[in-house]
């Protein structure tokens, strides 16, 4: 018995351990150092006031956005009767892959006075549109809805069918649905909201090139334009609070349902959709507004370049770079969360929503915070000071950045397998980590995949962090584009942005192709 | 020690260090090579990556660079270097513009270094206490599209782009960054206050369009977004070089004088390679390199007499410059950026 909790300790203990050196001690560092020295006080006068507005409406605008166009899309794919199903998932997630930035320059090309839209209508036809926080809003909106759908997908396929099966007996279709299969998924739509929401105010890209007064832009006009850190720690507060309230509140109404979704049965639902014009029309809308467009936009631009080789040429090391770095961040991500996540799913009910709290805002704070954390914490004589400057800073980077969220997705993954599997075994005489690595790790493998995947993704596009501690002389993908902008032709951006999709299009097929390889057996 | 407990904490601790030697490919200058020495640079890349790269072969030297993004995507090289103030990996800063180099030397950040290559450099241009060293100039130019607009019509001025024959036709950078943010701060210092407070308010009456940087700017006129722009000459000459409807004005060369920028060169204070960080700047500071970023896409005007000039650009010996006090230019930036915000709601 003392040998089970030992091991079970040390493992998590462990994992704890690099979790708070990893994303707690960069952003107390920070706040520390930067707050001590600040030489403005806070007060909420009618600009702060305004960003506030600005910063819940982005978040919320696109929380909303994502969810109404993921959510049905999620249950379509979970129980429509549709066409090549994996590719369409696919191809349905792929503005995930899109950094949003580019994705707001492809909005500006097409809503401009001069864009595509003003050259087919004849006039300006988006006029004061075009540079808003509504625009920014749709932007955010198509770029993450893909969260929304992945969720409601996963959190449909996970409802037992004779749920819905004992209510068709004394109910209609549209009375089941609303009555019985909403309730169900409802908590892990609203989960993936508050993620959805999370990255929208903590967002940088899109409201700087759209022009929207944010949180974010002003953390960064703190420290380009005043080299103020004590300013943009001050302006972290605000953020962080919102999204405190909004934690709060998300995990009062949800209780534990926020971390955990039923473990299905296998039995498959009776509520089904036959394939119908209309909801072909209805996905294709959505595949050409939020991939098509952006895509044809950026190619548009791609092909005035005058060299698309020679935009590509010498960025093969940082291809490769990328490619190294983000598949050993997600891994480490992973390798870490599914351990805490664990722990987050088999705690009592009060910790686990201080945690899940915790965790929804250390997601939310923007990168330049955690870079100079970074460089405080790291960059010093001793044992410390040899990692500096090598790239463990970049592994380290994305675990700062995407631990918290990758714990909370895996806590939810853990909490689908049933305690009772665990005691099974251990009254078998199976250790702890015996049990973990033959019954618990293979239940939850559909899970590790998919978090990996999309730590792989956002690791991958990461910059904010990124090119703060990236060591000398080496450079990744992203930092690449970004340097290059500033007097490359916006062609050769274009060349460079699809580049990028499409080297992290890869591991999303493969994804598809297991997800489909599982639907037919 | 139990045997789970053993079990555990070994395989805990072999995958971390697993990951975390397969992670650790650092630039360490004594494993990896004999010479080195580490430039950040905030002189855009396409243009500063050719010149060190030509350093790295003629001197064998290994260059370890970390480039800036534009102004306004990144918080930007300064701040990394102020953060790493308390153990310093830079060696030397190269910068395009004044502003991020005198926070640096304000913040204690610098160290002082007289290059021999220095000598000829206009004394205007050359920090008093050797903090810093300007070479290879640009100049903050008014772009205008030649389909839209005829030569002889276009502004001349800065203060001609509140006029409302301009209305809705005005793009400048975010002057809270970058060679923008420079610019303004000069123009105040030079201008007075209360006239440029007036210029940023009829500017707004005017709908300026505030973009995201030169680059934007540029673009925006080149397509005929808007007929003119504030930008630079570098970020011109590249629509001009890909044969886009553009040209430029030398403002104010009859009234305040036209701005200046020179790069910055300068040595990091307790830098890991002083020596070789000095070599780096005598070579950034060479007629060689003036010629390189001269014959570039860059334009950059030439600071050493007789070092041969851009074409599009004229030479800075043809028209009358600015008079600027950098350091006191760079005083006002903190100022200007709080008046701006709220005269042009940023």
């Amino acid at each position: 018995m003392w040998g089970w909790r030992s091991s079970r300790t040390v493992v998590i203990g462990l994992a704890a351990a690099l979790f708070v050196v990893s994303c707690v001690l960069p952003l107390a560092s920070f706040l520390m150092t930067s707050l001590r020295g600040a030489a403005t006080a806070f007060t909420l006068d009618a600009r702060q006031w305004g960003l506030l507005v600005n910063t819940a409406g982005l978040g919320v605008g696109t929380a909303v956005v994502a969810t109404v166009i993921g959510a049905p899309l999620g249950l379509l794919l979970a129980r429509a009767s549709l066409p090549s199903k994996a590719l369409l998932r696919v191809g349905l997630a792929a503005p995930l892959l899109l950094p949003p930035y580019v994705v707001a320059l492809a909005w500006t090309y097409l809503g401009n006075s001069r864009g595509l839209l003003a050259t087919v209508a004849g006039y300006d036809a988006l006029a004061a549109w075009t540079y808003s926080l509504p625009a920014a809003v749709l932007v955010l909106g198509l770029v993450l809805y893909p969260l929304s759908m992945l969720a409601a997908e996963v959190a449909l396929r996970r409802i037992d069918g004779r749920l819905e099966e004992a209510a068709l007996m004394v109910a209609g279709p549209r009375g089941v649905f609303w009555r019985i299969t909403v309730p169900l998924v409802a908590p892990g739509i609203m989960a993936a909201a508050l993620v959805v929401f999370v990255l929208a105010v903590s967002e940088f890209g899109v409201p700087g090139v759209l022009r929207v007064r944010v949180y974010t832009t002003e953390i960064f006009t703190a420290f380009a334009a005043l080299y103020d850190p004590g300013r943009a720690a001050l302006l972290a507060l605000p953020l962080l609070a919102l999204c405190l309230v909004v934690a709060v509140a998300a995990v009062a109404l949800l209780g534990d349902r926020f971390v955990s979704a039923r473990r299905g049965a296998g039995t498959p639902s009776a509520l089904r959709f036959e394939r119908s014009r209309a909801l072909l029309a209805g996905i294709t809308v959505v595949l050409v507004t939020a991939l098509g467009l952006p895509l044809a936009v950026l190619a548009r631009e791609a092909l005035n370049s005058r060299s698309i080789i020679a935009a590509i040429g010498g960025s093969s090391e940082a291809i490769v770079n990328s490619l190294r770095l983000a598949t050993l961040g997600a891994s480490a991500v992973v390798g870490i969360a599914m351990w805490l996540g664990y722990a987050r799913a088999r705690a009592a009910s009060g910790l686990g929503r201080l945690a899940d709290i915790g965790l929804v805002v250390l997601f939310a704070v923007p990168g330049t915070l955690v870079g100079v954390g970074l460089i405080d914490i790291w960059n010093r004589p001793g044992p410390f000071g040899g990692l500096y400057g090598t790239d463990g800073m970049l592994v380290l980077a994305y675990l700062a950045r995407l631990l918290p969220v990758a714990v909370l997705a895996l806590a939810a993954s853990s909490r689908t397998i049933p305690m009772s599997h665990e005691e099974a075994a251990a009254v078998s005489g199976a250790g702890w980590l015996r049990t973990m690595g033959r019954i618990v790790v293979p239940q939850m493998h559909l899970g590790l995949m998919a978090a990996w995947l999309v730590a792989f993704v956002l690791a991958f596009g990461e910059l904010g962090v990124s090119i703060l501690v990236a060591p000398p002389g080496e450079t990744t993908l992203p930092i690449r584009i970004y340097t290059l902008i500033a007097n490359a032709p916006s062609s050769s951006v274009a060349v460079l942005a699809l580049l990028q999709a499409g080297i992290i299009l890869g591991p999303l097929v493969v994804l598809g192709a297991i997800l489909a390889h599982r639907e037919v057996s | 020690m139990p045997y789970r407990y053993r079990t555990a904490l070994g395989v805990a601790l072999a995958a971390f260090t697993v990951v975390a030697l397969a992670a650790c490919r650092g630039s360490d200058p004594g494993a990896q090579a004999p010479r080195t020495v580490t430039i950040y640079v905030s002189t855009d890349r396409v243009f500063s990556e050719p010149v060190l790269r030509a350093y790295e072969r003629q001197s064998g030297v290994t260059v370890n660079a970390v480039y800036d993004t534009e102004e306004t995507k990144s918080t930007g090289l300064a701040n990394r270097l102020l953060a790493e103030q308390a153990r310093p990996q830079a060696d030397v800063f190269w910068s395009n513009e004044p502003v991020r180099t005198l926070v640096l030397k304000s913040r204690n950040a610098l160290a002082p270094y007289r290059s021999p290559n220095a000598e000829g450099i206009p004394t205007a241009l050359v920090d008093t206490d050797g903090f810093w060293t300007g070479f290879s100039a640009r100049i903050r130019v008014i772009a205008y599209n030649t389909t839209l607009v005829k030569a002889a019509d276009a502004p001349t001025s800065v203060f001609d782009l509140t006029d409302p024959r301009w209305r809705g036709q005005v793009a400048i950078a975010d002057p809270r960054f970058g060679s923008t943010s420079f610019h303004v701060a000069a123009l105040y210092a030079a201008a007075g206050d209360e006239r440029m407070d007036a210029f940023f308010r009829g500017l707004k009456a005017n709908d300026v369009k505030i973009v995201d940087g030169n680059s934007v700017v540029r673009d925006l006129v080149a397509r005929g977004e808007v007929k003119v722009g504030l930008t630079d000459t570098d970020d011109v000459n590249v629509a001009i070089e890909d044969g886009q409807p553009i040209a430029m004005v030398l403002p104010d060369a009859a009234g305040l004088g036209v701005p200046v920028m020179p790069n910055m060169v300068s040595l990091i204070a307790n830098a890991p390679h002083v020596e070789e960080g000095q070599r780096l700047i005598d070579y950034l500071l060479s007629r060689d390199v003036e010629e390189q970023l001269a014959r570039s896409e860059a334009v950059q005007i030439p600071l050493h007499a007789g070092v041969p000039g851009p074409k599009n650009v004229p030479a800075i010996d043809t028209f009358t410059p600015m008079t600027l006090d950098f350091t006191k230019a760079a005083q006002r930036v903190e100022d200007v950026t709080g008046r701006l915000a709220g005269i042009l709601g940023l």
